[in-house]
């Protein structure tokens, strides 16, 4: 995105509602500017058509510039899933597609959110700090599917600055492993530079306890009280192992 | 993974949010399953939720609700938004009578959704938790912002927007209603609760007519 010099009335009303904090009045120019490194392309300050110039302009982008949009704006599908947001349907259609099975584990790091944003390069750290515990990297997510190497997670290279709103490593383990990962995770920690939310998804047991909040609880990671049920209405249902 | 997981904010908070969803599995059961998002859309609408939207075409404060009856596509996700739980468990209870073969996703106090199921004679599929958030937390802003940015898990909702709007509303230059209407436009997907975002607005302006 980008501001129409010839257009802008510098009126500043677009300012707060970029979410990387990208727009500012820049006084040696005498002008409002998007700063092009930090915008992640979202278009949210377009989208909220508040500028009374229509000064705001989106300019073609190629790749890997991009990947700021599909990674950024929701209502752009990511050509690599079809489906709108950042990540997959996980959990939301387990009853359907039977991809979470009792004795495994979802877990998803939620890079940037909430409202920081990351660079890929820090989303690729902690990438290969979870490849080297065996983890299964969701094959139809946009992270994964940057990756040059699915086994160690390292991505492609020319991706690696670009800065997106979020990013979700998103993969699958054996509950048997879920306290190695959460050691890794938080060995990692203190290497990125940004914020991340961390997600933990799984079948619950036949008589409806949850099988994983206590590896959680004990590997030091407060459970929210908060959290999505997916209530087992889709059809038809999955064929169980 | 998710756009309403990591609503931030104590129990008490909390209690007054709750998001239902339909979704179709894109590989399994979507092919020419839109006319059955309508059918969700239909019961749904008629509890008044706070907000309503679909992922593919936008929410209730942004593009309006025509548009969005007119736009339901085989990979929709059309979400409500309630202010309590027995609005909720009714509205459930109907959309389980319909038999729509959609997934239905419930998010909010998970003890909450365990006992709309329990009310509906539903026994829950899956769930996931949220286990918060990790990293430079110094990049976050006063809590009370958090609470009502994380009500837009795709982070459309800027933390400089609500303080603006904040600054605003004590300035008596906008209203609670109105900033969390307008607020809630930002969220494409509709599940921005309107309602608790006014009142967590109303309580920053307070401390900023205080300071």
């Amino acid at each position: 995105m980008y501001i129409d010099q010839e257009k802008c009335i510098q009126c500043e009303a677009c300012i707060p509602y970029c979410p990387m904090r990208a727009i500012a009045y820049n006084k040696d120019k005498d002008a409002v500017e998007i700063d092009f490194e930090e915008c992640v392309e979202c278009g949210v300050c377009k989208y909220a058509d508040v500028c009374p110039a229509d000064a705001l302009t989106q300019q073609e982008m190629e790749y890997p510039r991009i990947l700021r949009s599909q990674f950024s704006n929701p209502l752009v599908s990511h050509p690599g899933t079809g489906v709108p947001g950042r990540g997959t349907e996980e959990m939301k259609t387990n009853e359907v597609t039977g991809r979470f099975k009792r004795g495994m584990v979802g877990v998803a790091v939620e890079m940037g959110r909430p409202g920081t944003g990351t660079r890929l390069f820090d989303v690729e750290k902690v990438a290969m700090a979870l490849a080297k515990e065996g983890v299964h990297f969701e094959p139809h997510n946009p992270v994964t599917q940057l990756m040059e190497d699915v086994n160690t997670g390292k991505m492609k290279n020319e991706v690696l600055n670009e800065k997106t709103l979020s990013a979700i490593v998103e993969f699958d383990i054996p509950q048997s492993k879920l306290a190695e990962v959460f050691y890794s995770l938080k060995k990692v920690i203190p290497e990125i530079d940004t914020v991340f939310s961390l997600d933990l998804a799984c079948r619950l047991n036949e008589d409806g306890s949850n099988p994983v909040v206590k590896i959680a609880e004990e590997a030091g990671f407060k459970v929210s009280v908060n959290g999505k049920m997916n209530v087992g209405l889709g059809r038809p249902l999955a064929k169980e192992a | 993974m998710t756009h309403t997981l990591h609503r931030s904010g104590s129990y008490e908070s909390l209690t007054n949010d709750y998001v239902i969803f339909a979704i179709a599995a894109q590989t399994v059961n979507a092919k020419g399953i839109a006319p059955q998002f309508k059918a969700f859309a239909d019961i749904v609408l008629k509890y008044n939720p706070v907000n309503f939207g679909d992922m593919k075409t936008g929410n209730v404060y942004g593009v309006g609700i025509d548009d969005i009856k007119a736009g339901y596509k085989d990979n929709s996700i059309v979400h409500a938004v309630f202010n309590d739980q027995e609005t909720l468990t009714k509205a459930l209870q109907e959309v389980k009578d319909a038999h729509l073969d959609l997934s239905i996703v419930l998010s909010g106090i998970v003890e909450h959704s365990h006992q709309c199921c329990s009310k509906t004679d539903i026994t829950p599929h899956t769930v996931e938790h949220s286990l918060g958030i990790h990293g430079r937390l110094d990049y976050l802003p006063d809590e009370r912002v958090l609470e009502i940015s994380t009500m837009c898990g795709h982070g459309m909702v800027a933390f400089s927007l609500i303080e603006d709007f904040a600054e605003k509303v004590a300035k008596g230059r906008l209203t609670p209603e109105k900033a969390g209407e307008k607020l809630a436009k930002q969220c494409h997907c509709g599940v921005f609760n309107t309602k608790r975002a006014e009142k967590l607005i109303a309580d920053i302006a307070e401390g900023l007519k205080k300071s």
